[in-house]
């Protein structure tokens, strides 16, 4: 057992060193070229082992993933489009789109309001009540799903009228008098959904807040002064001074989140596997790969996802031009 | 054993630390056959990947171990959580360990149909080893008339269990047919009682108790043929005889007052928390219909556990008519030889012994598919009224739940079935639903 | 909604203070009630269920059945039958002390690698221009969105032919490999907002891109490197199916892997088990976030660029 400590210890240290060693070798070799050669190759020097780490267990598995999309379930025959079709053409299929628009359209923006707020609020606080704050919105991420699960179940069980509710909602709502509910099989207006989504929320908006907050203890002291001198009020400090410098964070966040939960299946497949129309893209794919055991119905779930996501790529593209005339 | 290994190795390893780093295959023990994960091909070790519940799991375990000891064969038993997701993605990647125990044909079709399972021949499991096999747990290994699966464990889920000293005063008496039955719940009815207690929340595999209902009702319907014929889809779902089914759960299950909270309740009850007010000295509700694992501290109350031949009963789910065809729905865990290697196949005929459960039948919810089991090793007389309800039947029939696709069996069959209960969708929408995700083959 | 109600006539004199103030602690001003009320809400909002799991953790299974956590505040008595045997049982059950070890085994590599590799290619992707730089990061980021799970198989195939498979090795470089596409992002794009004349004024003192990295950029990024090494450390500590695949139950089996397989039943048993167990696990993480907080001082980045 002390081997096994001390070996990852030693395997830190040695990883990293080896890693620079690496990287000083890399530097060293593209030194030996001319000078125009040296600039030409080093950046790809420089790339070169995060890319292949990324060909290797992502780039090579997805283009697997799309040739699998045009064969069967065990991928030993071509059948064209067939899965697409199938696919898209499925009544419960359009269901689990619209679920997964909703998603997409709710959790990212309040993840990133969320963090923000506590970024923000919490910087004022004295440094220990900031700590203990950030702690605290940060506990739910040390939970694995199956966790959260056990956690939310506490929250969300129901039972029968006339006996004793062990979970903390309908404790509350029969308290105050009224029948409880069962929250998670309550499908007006998708209000079980938005119950799923609260747990994601819970969950990652510790995320969301570390990263802003780095972004605004990053912001230059003087650029606030500067605002300050100006008579410019706290409120306009934060959306002219504070929101424009942190800008590329916040979009960092939002952007993250939401491919996150573009694929997200841990929170649904726990707690509903998608049953009472919950279903979400990811579920169906965690289904179809694990359950059905169907390739080529799975592969295909991947390849919608990985369309869906150039109009975000589109966005990148014009971020990196404004960039550059910044610069 | 493993400890002194270990030791040996961190003093060899702490003179060697930077070897030991570089060399990758010392950073994780694999010694003694190393993770589950080990491949099974020609290391030497019999790598058996099972998924039965811990305590049974913690006795096969031991007497495997003890056995292979024996015969001089070095074996690796390890338990995951969900074999039935994990053991596909290893076949596919030629990975599979020797032998794995999966408690779903339909898995075990799917790795036959890839070419990846060795057919238990004659002369890998002699006969004579199984010839006094529960009726049925052989044909539930079958795949296309070939052995694929061997039970080693079986569960027994036609069982109905009830507050032994509530019902004993109130003298009901166990029903011998399915009228019987109807005619016990408008009795306890009248008294003021509430027959069922029923749920089906299960989080992800939600609605899965009303599978076992539906399996249980065809079989006795539709008789061991007609059964077979509904789980490989000849009798559609869309047909009379599941619509016999769920006519006999409307009038007798699903009515007013036959279960606590009505039928709207049912589908939002966490099926271990159905029988909770069972035990109290008015019950709740009367009657729970459940396979014999929920006889665990896990679902009942300590106390009951505690004291079971006291407090709690059983009775066999009644044939459709009394001394009429008597089939019991059952399930178990199957043994799959998924490497062609003497080894692998020796531990295989020792998985048949029928004193392979001896040392898991005192602790846990272990019952032996082989009628020849020593029942006197069962830890109540609870636990042998069970196996005997298997034992004496017809056949056992396999949950077809676990032998239908993964699209339906663990589907759309909980899923609409669901629907139906909580009244979001009528029978027939329901029923059509499920025949048309059944995959094309 | 984020800043104290001050009217333009009262601000002047106060903001001075407060600037002065501010410039001394680090802080841009105090907190007013509606900070302190917003983010009391949250964190009460945010503690509750962790709480309920804390407290259920420590009751006997049947109590937790029969009635709500929060009963315990009014019900003393209730009290006198917490225990620790969901603890106990968990650690002997589950195995749970070697396989936290096997957790930090695998996690410490899984983290620490990856953010300095993420690292060298976020600064090629910000600071150095080459021809396919903007397609090049925009594959990265269309990777984001692929499951890490496609590539079970086809990893599990080639370990298998390298004899890798249920080692730590095998699981550090999957770890590697699914968390950097995250990584050069989130990096890359706080790398962006670094004062790029300040790079430049380096390059024009000679330095080169291996010491502008190493002396300027690096330094400068600690927050953005801690927050990503808390996040990849949290994710590999909590995942399930990684290991699960390329690790398997067994000796090396961390403890998420333990946890399911050692103590959840076929139907959903042990669910009073999870409880401790998933407490159990939280600790180490939790404490790391403590350590790490330190990297999230104002002032930091500022006194690395004047340095």
């Amino acid at each position: 057992m002390l081997l096994k400590i001390l070996n990852a210890l030693i395997t830190v240290g040695v990883g990293v060193a080896a890693a620079v060693v690496l990287y000083w070798v890399l530097n060293k070799l593209a030194e030996l070229l001319p000078g125009r050669w040296e600039d030409r190759i080093k950046p790809f020097l420089y790339i070169l082992p995060a890319y292949a780490a990324l060909v290797f267990y992502l780039v090579y598995p997805a283009v697997q993933t799309l040739v699998f999309s045009f064969a069967n379930a065990q991928s030993t025959e071509w059948v064209g489009l067939d899965n697409y079709t199938k696919l898209l053409q499925s009544s419960g299929f359009q269901d689990t789109l619209f679920n997964t628009l909703l998603w997409m359209a709710v959790v990212p923006v309040f993840t990133v309001v969320l963090g923000l707020a506590m970024a923000v609020l919490a910087d004022r606080l004295s440094p220990m009540w900031e700590s203990t704050s950030k702690t605290i919105i940060f506990l739910p991420m040390a939970i694995s799903a199956v966790g959260a699960g056990t956690v939310w179940g506490l929250i969300y069980n129901y039972r029968p009228q006339g006996r004793e509710q062990i979970g903390l909602q309908n404790a509350i709502v029969t308290a105050l008098g009224f029948d409880p509910i069962v929250w998670l099989q309550t499908t007006e207006f998708h209000l079980n959904s938005f119950f799923l989504m609260i747990m994601l929320l819970w969950a990652q908006a510790g995320f969301s807040m570390v990263l802003l907050s780095a972004a605004v203890k990053g912001v230059p002291e003087d650029t606030l002064e500067a605002a300050r001198i100006d008579g410019a009020n706290e409120r306009a400090i934060f959306f002219r001074v504070v929101v424009p410098q942190i800008w590329g964070s916040v979009i960092t966040v939002y952007v993250t989140t939401l491919i996150g939960v573009m694929k997200i299946f841990d929170i649904v497949y726990v707690m509903t596997n998608g049953g009472f129309n919950t279903n979400v893209i990811g579920n169906q794919f965690f289904n179809e790969l694990f359950t059905n055991f169907n390739n080529g119905a799975a592969a295909a779930i991947v390849v919608l996802l990985m369309i869906a996501t150039v109009p975000i790529m589109w966005y990148q593209v014009r971020n990196f031009r404004r960039e550059e005339s910044m610069a | 054993m493993r400890l002194t290994a270990t030791r040996r190795r961190a003093a060899f390893a702490a003179t060697a630390a930077a070897l030991a780093l570089t060399t990758t295959g010392c950073l994780g023990s694999s010694d003694d056959g190393g993770g589950g994960s080990a491949g099974g091909s020609d290391d030497g070790v019999v790598d058996i990947l099972a998924t039965t519940d811990p305590l049974v799991f913690d006795g096969l375990k031991s007497k495997i171990e003890e056995m292979a000891d024996e015969a001089g064969i070095k074996v690796n038993v390890q338990r995951v959580d969900n074999i039935n997701q994990l053991i596909l993605t290893k076949i596919q990647a030629n990975d599979a360990p020797d032998i794995a125990v999966i408690p779903q044909p339909g898995v075990i079709k799917q790795i036959v149909d890839r070419g990846k399972a060795v057919e238990i021949t004659d002369d890998i499991v002699p006969a004579d080893l199984l010839s006094d096999m529960t009726p049925g747990t052989l044909e539930a290994g079958q795949i296309d008339g070939k052995q694929y699966g061997m039970m080693i464990s079986m569960n027994v889920k036609s069982l109905v269990f009830y507050n032994k000293q509530a019902w004993d005063k109130a003298g009901y008496k166990a029903p011998e047919s399915l009228d019987d039955l109807a005619a016990l719940g408008d009795q306890i009815k009248s008294d003021g009682g509430t027959p069922w207690c029923f749920g089906i929340e299960s989080g992800a595999a939600t609605g899965w108790p009303v599978t076992d209902w539906f399996e249980d009702l065809i079989m006795r319907y539709g008789g061991a043929d007609g059964y077979n014929s509904w789980v490989t889809h000849e009798t559609p779902f869309d047909s009379d005889l599941v619509k016999q089914a769920a006519d006999f759960m409307e009038k007798n299950v699903l009515a007013d007052g036959d279960v606590p909270g009505g039928r709207g309740s049912i589908s939002s009850v966490a099926f271990g928390d159905a029988e909770d007010t069972m035990w109290d000295d008015k019950p709740g509700c009367w009657m729970l219909k459940q396979g014999n694992f929920i006889v665990s501290a896990d679902f009942i109350p300590q106390d009951v556990v505690d004291n079971v031949d006291e407090r709690i009963g059983v009775f066999g789910f009644p044939p459709a008519e009394a001394g009429g065809e008597n089939p019991v729905l059952g399930g178990g865990d199957l043994a799959t030889l998924l490497q062609d290697n003497a080894d692998a196949k020796a531990v295989m005929k020792m998985l048949a012994n029928v004193d392979i459960g001896t040392t898991a039948a005192p602790d846990s919810s272990f019952i032996s598919p082989h009628t020849g089991f020593d029942t006197s090793l069962y830890p109540s007389d609870l636990t042998r009224q069970i196996a005997d309800v298997a034992y004496k039947s017809d056949a056992v029939l396999f949950d077809g739940s676990d032998a239908m696709p993964g699209e339906v069996g663990a589907g759309t069959f909980w899923k609409e079935m669901t629907a139906w209960i909580s009244e979001q969708e009528d029978l027939d929408t329901a029923l059509k639903n499920i025949d048309d995700s059944w995959p094309a083959s | 909604m984020t800043s104290t109600q001050t009217t333009p006539a009262a601000a002047t004199p106060t903001s001075k203070t407060r600037k002065r103030a501010a410039s001394r602690e680090g802080q841009p001003q105090k907190a007013g009630w509606f900070a302190r009320i917003v983010v009391f809400i949250l964190c009460f909002l945010w503690i509750v269920p962790v709480l309920g799991l804390l407290l259920t953790s420590f009751r006997p299974r049947d109590d937790a059945n029969e009635s709500g956590w929060w009963t315990l505040f009014w019900t003393p008595s209730a009290w006198g039958r917490m225990t620790f045997d969901n603890y106990s049982t968990a650690i002997d059950k589950g195995g749970l002390g070697e396989a936290f070890v096997n957790s930090l085994a695998i996690t410490l590599p899984a983290t620490f690698i990856p953010v300095l590799v993420a690292a060298f290619a976020a600064y090629a992707f910000t600071f150095m221009d080459f021809p396919g730089r903007n397609f090049l990061f925009l594959a990265v980021v269309s990777l984001l969105v692929v499951p890490n799970y496609i590539a079970f198989v086809p990893i599990l195939r080639i370990y298998g032919d390298l004899q890798i498979a249920g080692t730590f090795p095998a699981v550090w470089l999957a770890h590697i490999g699914f968390g950097m596409s995250l990584a050069i992002y989130i990096l890359r794009n706080y790398m962006a907002t670094l004062p790029k004349s300040l790079i430049e004024s380096a390059k024009i003192d000679g330095a080169s891109h291996f010491q502008t990295f190493f002396r300027l950029v690096l330094p400068m990024s600690v927050p953005a490197l801690a927050a990503f090494a808390i996040f990849q450390f949290l994710w590999v500590w909590n995942d399930l199916l990684v290991a699960l695949i390329f690790i398997g139950p067994g000796d090396n089996a961390p403890i998420t892997v333990a946890l399911r397989n050692n103590l959840m039943g076929q139907a959903g048993s042990g669910q009073n088990l999870i409880t401790a167990g998933g407490f159990l696990s939280m600790v180490l993480p939790i404490a790391v976030f403590l350590a790490m907080q330190r990297f999230f001082v104002r002032g930091l980045t500022a006194g690395a660029v004047k340095g």
